[in-house]
């Protein structure tokens, strides 16, 4: 009975401050939104008792993400700015893709929705479970993944220092910030 | 080398640091120097310095120094002074000026000390009276001289109006 | 599982009132009154730290300047937070033009929520721990990290140039010193091989995680208490309310209760930090113990865990105060210098060094069992 009341409201909230980042016309108004929505699919996560992906979720996306994204934002021309909605085909374009898309979402989990709820056991998974498996390399252990995923990071981190790297030039003698 | 000098660095700061912390440590336990207003009323002392209210000192005859020569008045930046008087004409025919009434506005005044200064006669001075709030600005308004006081004489000068003297030249020096 | 005559301590008057509640209401409606009283606690506990944190702050801190401090209102002054708490209360919260409303209305919630969150999670003492996860430690991090997203908003929301650069400041400096934390909390949850924090003071009986991991543990100790306290925008870290330069940065707009909350949240958040630090390196509530002397642990004992808590959180608050007041606030990038360049690979290469530690069996406990061990 709660866990329906609380699930409803999280539901609730998704869909509505979904709706609300897509329309809102101010673009920083929008990213809170947008944090609301991540924040109530951590509740999913909590009444579902994965707290890790909670964890994740809220110190990934909410904190890490959106604090970027933010920020970003801040660093733009005038982020305070409406910006109207596009009238037209482009808008029409979109509103049908997103109803497909939300048909077949639902068609999918419609149809296999009794399928996925056999695999959902309500137990707590310790930290050191999520470890073994993820630094393991057994059946169904994910350590190559996980290094690929490890190597997306360190080509993206090489790649910004090297965008933000100033360029040197013959004449300047190298400073202590250069190296 | 930049190496070495890196991992010096962080024990420099260290050291640094900690020197610091024991400064701000001894700190806390010096004496406090907050002054406790009103309930250190008693024992609080002000300094001779301190000048906050213009008076004339009287000695047991009721006699003061000022001979209304309107000096401080001239002096005073801002017009807080203002002496008013009476010209008599004494037995032997010289004409001479007679303290009326010495008025000296507390609201306006700067405490620059200039009047204590120029008077000739030493007849003024700043006391260390601090708590001088009052609810009416008519108040503020003082009669230095007091009832049916008198120009003090020139030979019995000498002796009298000891027990400001100090203050006073303590005043002028400042 | 920890049953002694201990005289002071909750346990029994937790488990009476428990026990009255399941016998006098339905299961279900027992542990909603249950959720209720706990959710009730934590707020008023919240509050009532920030207030007795207040008060001694400004004693400190004026002790540290040889002043008094606040000495009118009741004896010592000791009523005089309760004074400030009355008047936030009943002062009007001021509206501004041009300021996106519902951002700035949602900020101060933001900074609350987050520091409530993260407060919630403390274990103060022999069964006073409302949520004991699983992942504790990395549950602290992730929902501490909340706060900034209302710091940010806040500064823009304000539509005022001060509280933007307060709040920009306050962005970068906590995204660089929340990563520091997280790697010196990290290299406590190596040495403890656990993040769920009942265990983690569970395996600091005899030895605490201080001494447990000697160098590497030392070392992640000052970092984590460095940049906890940079973390809570306090001490020679305050750029972000600069106010010789910013007026109050992030909060110059607020009044009334809205700046109360990011009052409140500053203070408890430095409690949260001290806390955690006295939890995860300190023992937490676990009086000190020494193995085989039955007599003087049974006296620890008698002291309530709840005050071994505070008191261990209250020195390490202490030396925060003791720091905010010794040292110059730092430049901006002297700030990021100090911890992109310094905090943070000197804590890439003692995590290193902790896991070879445990690994070959160097701590205090592997070397002298018949001392330290469980």
């Amino acid at each position: 009975m709660t866990e329906h009341i609380i699930f409803y409201l999280l539901a609730f909230v998704i869909t509505a401050f979904s709706i609300l980042t897509v329309t809102s016309k101010r673009i920083v108004r929008s990213a809170t939104y947008l944090l609301f929505v991540l924040l109530a699919t951590a509740g999913l996560y909590m009444m579902l008792g994965y707290y890790f992906l909670f964890a994740v979720q809220i110190s990934v996306y909410a904190g890490g993400i959106m604090v970027l994204f933010i920020m970003a934002i801040f660093l733009t021309h005038k982020p305070g700015k409406r910006v109207p909605i596009r009238q037209g085909w482009k808008l029409g374009s979109c509103i049908l893709l997103s109803v497909a898309g939300v048909l077949l979402c639902g068609d999918i989990i419609l149809n296999n929705v009794v399928g996925v709820v056999q695999y959902i056991e309500k137990k707590e998974l310790t930290m050191q479970e999520i470890g073994t498996t993820m630094l393991g390399t057994g059946k169904q252990q994910y350590l190559l993944s996980f290094e690929m995923m490890s190597i997306l990071l360190l080509a993206c981190i090489v790649g910004a220092i090297l965008i933000a790297r100033k360029t040197k030039t013959v004449k300047n003698v190298p400073n202590e910030t250069e190296l | 080398m930049k190496f070495f000098n890196y991992i010096e660095g962080i024990f420099t700061a260290l050291r640094s640091l900690a020197g610091g912390m024991i400064v701000t440590w001894k700190e806390l336990f010096t004496p406090k120097v907050t002054m406790q207003y009103p309930e250190n009323r008693k024992t609080l002392t002000i300094s001779n310095r301190w000048r906050s209210e213009l008076i004339m000192p009287h000695d047991e005859n009721n006699e003061h120094a000022c001979t209304a020569c309107g000096i401080c008045m001239m002096n005073c930046p801002n017009g807080s002074i203002e002496v008013l008087s009476t010209t008599i004409e004494t037995e032997d025919g010289k004409k001479k000026k007679i303290l009326n009434k010495h008025l000296w506005n507390y609201g306006s005044c700067t405490f620059c000390n200039l009047c204590v200064i120029t008077c000739p006669s030493d007849a003024i001075i700043f006391n260390n009276e601090f708590e001088g709030a009052v609810f009416d600005k008519s108040k503020l308004l003082h009669r230095l001289n007091r009832e049916d006081s008198k120009l003090r004489e020139r030979k019995k000068d000498t002796a009298p109006a000891t027990t400001n003297t100090t203050i006073k030249k303590e005043n002028k020096e400042a | 599982m920890l049953i002694y005559s201990q005289p002071l301590e909750l346990t029994k008057f937790l488990a009476a009132i428990d026990n009255f509640l399941h016998s006098n209401f339905a299961p279900g409606w027992a542990i909603v009154v249950e959720g209720i009283l706990v959710g009730a606690m934590i707020l008023v506990m919240y509050a009532l730290i920030a207030l007795v944190m207040i008060y001694i702050e400004r004693k400190i801190a004026a002790f540290f300047q040889a002043r008094l401090g606040p000495n009118r209102v009741g004896k010592y002054g000791i009523f005089q937070s309760l004074a400030d708490m009355i008047k936030i209360l009943i002062k009007e919260v001021i509206h501004i033009k041009k300021a996106d409303k519902f951002l700035f209305f949602v900020a101060p919630f933001f900074v609350i929520v987050s520091s409530v969150l993260a407060f919630g999670e403390l274990p103060f003492g022999i069964n006073l721990h409302a949520l004991d996860f699983n992942i504790g430690v990395f549950y602290l991090l992730s929902v501490s990290s909340l706060g900034i997203i209302g710091i940010l908003l806040a500064g823009w929301s304000s539509n005022n140039k001060y509280s933007m650069i307060g709040a920009m400041r306050s962005g970068a400096q906590f995204i660089s010193y929340e990563l520091s934390a997280g790697f010196a909390l990290m290299t406590i949850v190596v040495l403890s091989g656990s993040m769920q924090f009942s265990e983690i003071i569970e395996g600091q009986r005899y030895c605490w995680n201080l001494f447990n991991g000697h160098l590497p543990a030392l070392i992640a100790f000052i970092i984590y208490l460095i940049s906890g306290h940079a973390e809570t925008n306090r001490g020679p870290f305050d750029l972000p309310e600069a106010e010789s330069e910013l007026t109050a940065g992030y909060h110059t707009e607020y009044s009334g209760l809205q700046f109360g909350f990011f009052y409140l949240s500053e203070y408890l958040n430095m409690f949260i930090v001290a806390a955690v630090a006295a939890t995860l390196f300190l023992g937490g509530w676990m009086p000190i113990q020494i193995k085989g002397w039955e007599a003087f642990n049974q006296v620890m004992w008698y002291i309530p865990s709840w005050v071994w808590f505070i008191g261990k959180a209250g020195i390490l608050m202490f030396i925060s105060l003791w720091v905010r007041w010794s040292f110059p606030r730092l430049r901006i990038d002297l700030l990021l210098n100090l911890e992109w360049k310094y905090l943070l690979p000197i804590n890439l290469v003692n995590m290193l060094v902790m896991v070879m530690i445990v690994l070959s069996g160097f701590t205090l406990t592997d070397l002298f069992p018949a001392l330290f061990g469980n």
